[in-house]
């Protein structure tokens, strides 16, 4: 059988990320039962996008193009190359705008122009005509695991031989609508803190991030993915986590069975501050790997939840096989001693071969990928 | 990490389908039959005025259609609902599968986007802080894909995809993958779309909609006509399905994914990128040109589609090859179109009966294809393609073949 397992290269990476947790100036918070997430600041579309295109842009529109110029640098990709991006809200804020319009001006007056960037597939739209990527383009939207379902559709397609090569991304922004919804289900933290005692909610965040994934390396890759998994607890309900901490067992060895591997080095966790899905994945991570649990990484304190889909904890993923050094868990500071897991609080350098990346949403749906160092 | 298989084939073990013209695919194939598409005046947003007035609603009461307890379905948005209706169907007559490696893959535009608009006008009213938000929580477009698989405990995962009018069919390529790769082993995909205001004063505005009920291919065509409605497909690996007794309904061969990188709501005009899904979808099958009996098109309507895609059906499989409209009796799914559209093919491949396109009085010179006007047409259809393309370029092109009964 040719062919019949195959590791994709990462070859390129490009991030915009949030800046740390903090009180929301964008809008107003007034009334609502959290105040703060990670925003990003300072961020200079001009820089990334001509000026002429940014006038038909969003600002999911802008981030992803600005990360994935990023990635790519000047490079070209080969014909037939595609994009997958993931996205958790999309374009809320765009239709918000319409409907702004709508109630202002009457149904047949809205700007068509905001009509065309309503659509969640907007930002894989105009990364495809800048980069002029004629493969697959589709956008993924499952939640928190938006990224990791779009990266393995996007593996899938660069090794059956559909493409030679992707954009593989995330993108939300923090919007009032969607923020203010969350806050009003009690489900917010205006300080998120992963695995830890006192956790009492997550803490949104956006940004987007971009990654290049080919099949034959142009470049020294940072690293590979090298299998997935995909389920769900359906003992989740619409907007909480399950307890069914086998199934999300099951899904982690089985990112693991498709990637060949019986250990990881490091475990990128989706662990966001929640108090229920925490505790279920720590509950599972300790179910795989026993007393032989590998370095744990909380991410979503610094980027929040949502942040960019996932994707930004791929990119920390990625970021660490190149660098061989894990990041700290920042927000984690008092282990649960209900949780049979605790992340690493500081940052350390780390020989790492194989790590696994959980997204684990509200709802019960799971999606697992490991990264590895090395083609097989 | 395993890629996709090709000599796995993937077999359509169910199929459900809610739209305009039928609550189920009995209805939906009589009025095939008959000729008879349902498009008449928009009354879902009584009180608000639009540029044009039809549309093509789903007119049923689809919580009476609903398989859950009203509780539930209280939470679930409009595009969940009639997900769910669709999927009851697919689910029932796939008969016993394993659920707990069901994955759900699901095409959206909008999600509940209507029952957004309803929030985002009572909170100008009522304030932010006093407007309930229970149901604004189906909103996002992974709704119908969790509200699936919550109503039939399915634990093989949740996908769903806005990408636009192509979503549906990209669900439906994604969950062949997924299957290709042994990451599940059921796939409930296809797509769903509820009517909204944004969506029918969007088209509106950007003048693409036409005044009268849409003709697809026509010289006079002026537009599409917006519809809602959900449909799903069963899939299986073919092995898996024979060895459960399953009824194999028709078989899905390849796909194809491409996209325009063109413009972010006009096709190309040579259609290139259609023309490469769709050789992509043959090349994925083993298939020639040739072998392809029928296209269930795209054919929204619009001048730059029927026109583009035309030329697109002509490069690929050559001009003989009919193609017919089947939005022409239940109008633009939106999101849903790719899987509405897959049902209908493959009812076509199991009756050996191309749809026709509905109101074709003279086809536009750059549409040089037979597009199969007015009247069903009984032939031989050993495979068909079924095209779905959206804003932003993206085109998926799914190829069935039917299977001897």
């Amino acid at each position: 059988m040719l062919g019949m397992t195959q590791r994709i290269a990462v070859t390129g990476l490009g991030t915009i990320a949030p800046a740390a947790i903090a009180p929301i100036d964008r809008f107003d918070t007034a009334g609502l039962s959290a105040h703060a997430a990670a925003l990003v600041r300072d961020f200079r579309p001009r820089d990334f996008i001509a000026p002429m295109k940014l006038r038909r842009m969003n600002q999911l529109s802008r981030l992803t193009a600005a990360a994935a110029r990023l990635a790519l640098g000047e490079r070209k990709l080969p014909a037939g190359s595609g994009v997958a991006i993931g996205t958790a809200f999309g374009t809320v804020q765009t239709s918000v705008d319409y409907m702004q319009e709508y109630v202002a001006k009457g149904a047949a007056l809205a700007p068509p122009q905001l009509f065309a960037e309503s659509v969640a597939n907007a930002p894989g739209s105009h990364v495809a005509i800048e980069h002029d990527l004629r493969g697959f383009n589709v956008t993924v939207t499952q939640r928190e695991s938006s990224a990791l379902a779009a990266a393995m559709y996007a593996c899938a397609q660069i090794a059956k031989g559909a493409a030679p090569a992707a954009l593989i991304g995330g993108v939300d922004e923090v919007t009032e609508m969607v923020f203010s919804v969350l806050a009003r289900l009690g489900a917010l933290s205006d300080c998120a803190r992963p695995f830890d005692r006192r956790r009492d909610g997550f803490t949104p965040g956006e940004g987007s991030a971009v990654l290049v994934a080919e099949a034959l390396p142009s470049s020294e890759p940072l690293g590979y993915f090298s299998g997935f998994g995909i389920g769900r607890d359906t003992t989740a309900t619409i907007s909480d986590w399950g307890a069914d901490d086998a199934r999300v067992a099951a899904v982690m060895r089985a990112a693991m069975d498709d990637a060949e591997v019986e250990r990881v080095d490091a475990i990128f966790a989706s662990a966001n501050g929640s108090r229920r899905g925490d505790a279920v994945e720590a509950r599972a991570i300790a179910r795989v790997f026993g007393d032989n649990v590998p370095p744990v990484v909380a991410t979503k304190g610094s980027f929040g939840e949502y942040a960019a889909a996932g994707a930004l904890q791929l990119a920390a993923a990625f970021a660490a096989l190149r660098d061989r050094a894990l990041p700290a868990s920042v927000g984690f500071e008092e282990k649960d001693p209900e949780l049979p897991v605790a992340p690493i609080e500081s940052a350390r350098p780390a020989a790492l071969r194989h790590v696994l990346v959980n997204s684990i949403s509200a709802g019960g749906g799971i999606v697992c990928a490991v990264a590895s160092a090395t083609s097989s | 990490m395993r890629t996709p298989d090709p000599t796995i084939r993937i077999a359509v073990t169910g199929a459900g389908i809610i739209c305009s013209i039928g609550r189920n695919k009995d209805e939906v194939w009589r009025s095939i039959r008959e000729s008879r598409a349902n498009i008449a005046k928009l009354t879902r947003f009584p009180g608000e005025t639009f540029p044009t007035e039809l549309a093509a609603e789903v007119d049923a009461d689809v919580d009476a259609l609903l398989p859950i307890d009203r509780r539930a379905a209280k939470r679930m948005s409009r595009s969940d609902r009639l997900a769910v209706v669709a999927a009851s169907e697919a689910i029932a007559q796939a008969g016993a599968f394993p659920r707990e490696r069901a994955v759900v893959s699901t095409g959206t535009s909008t999600g509940g986007l209507v029952e957004g608009e309803d929030f985002y006008f009572a909170r100008l009213v009522r304030g932010r802080g006093r407007t309930p938000v229970s149901r604004v929580l189906q909103q996002p477009t992974s709704g119908p894909s969790d509200a699936v698989a919550r109503a039939f405990d399915l634990g093989g995962g949740v996908l769903s995809n806005a990408t636009a009018c192509a979503s549906g069919g990209a669900a439906i390529g994604m969950a062949a993958d997924v299957l290709r790769s042994k990451h599940a082993d059921v796939a409930i995909a296809g797509g769903t779309d509820a009517l909204c205001r944004l969506t029918y004063s969007g088209f509106n505005v950007l003048q693409a909609v036409d005044g009268e009920p849409c003709t697809p291919f026509d010289a006079q065509r002026k537009g599409i006509t917006l519809g809602e409605g959900a449909a799903y497909l069963v899939l299986e690996r073919w092995d898996d399905a024979v060895a459960r007794g399953a009824k194999i309904l028709a078989e899905l061969c390849g796909y194809g994914a491409t996209c325009d990188a063109h413009h972010p709501t006009a096709p190309h005009d040579d259609g290139r990128g259609a023309e490469a899904a769709m050789r992509s979808a043959l090349a994925e099958a083993g298939l020639e040109a040739d072998d392809v009996d029928y296209v269930n098109a795209h054919g929204t309507g619009t001048t730059l589609n029927d026109s583009a895609e035309s030329k697109a059906i002509a490069a690929a499989l050559g001009t003989r090859t009919p193609a017919s409209s089947s939005k022409s009796f239940f109008g633009h799914t939106l999101g849903a179109a790719g899987g509405v559209e897959a049902v209908i093919t493959v009812l076509a491949l199991m009756h050996q009966l191309a749809p026709p396109t509905l109101r074709l009085n003279e086809a536009a010179p750059e549409c040089p294809l037979d597009y199969i006007p007015h009247t069903p047409r009984p032939m031989a259809m050993r495979a068909a393609l079924s095209n779905t393309f959206g804003f932003g370029g993206s085109n998926v092109a799914l190829l069935f073949r039917a299977v001897s009964s």
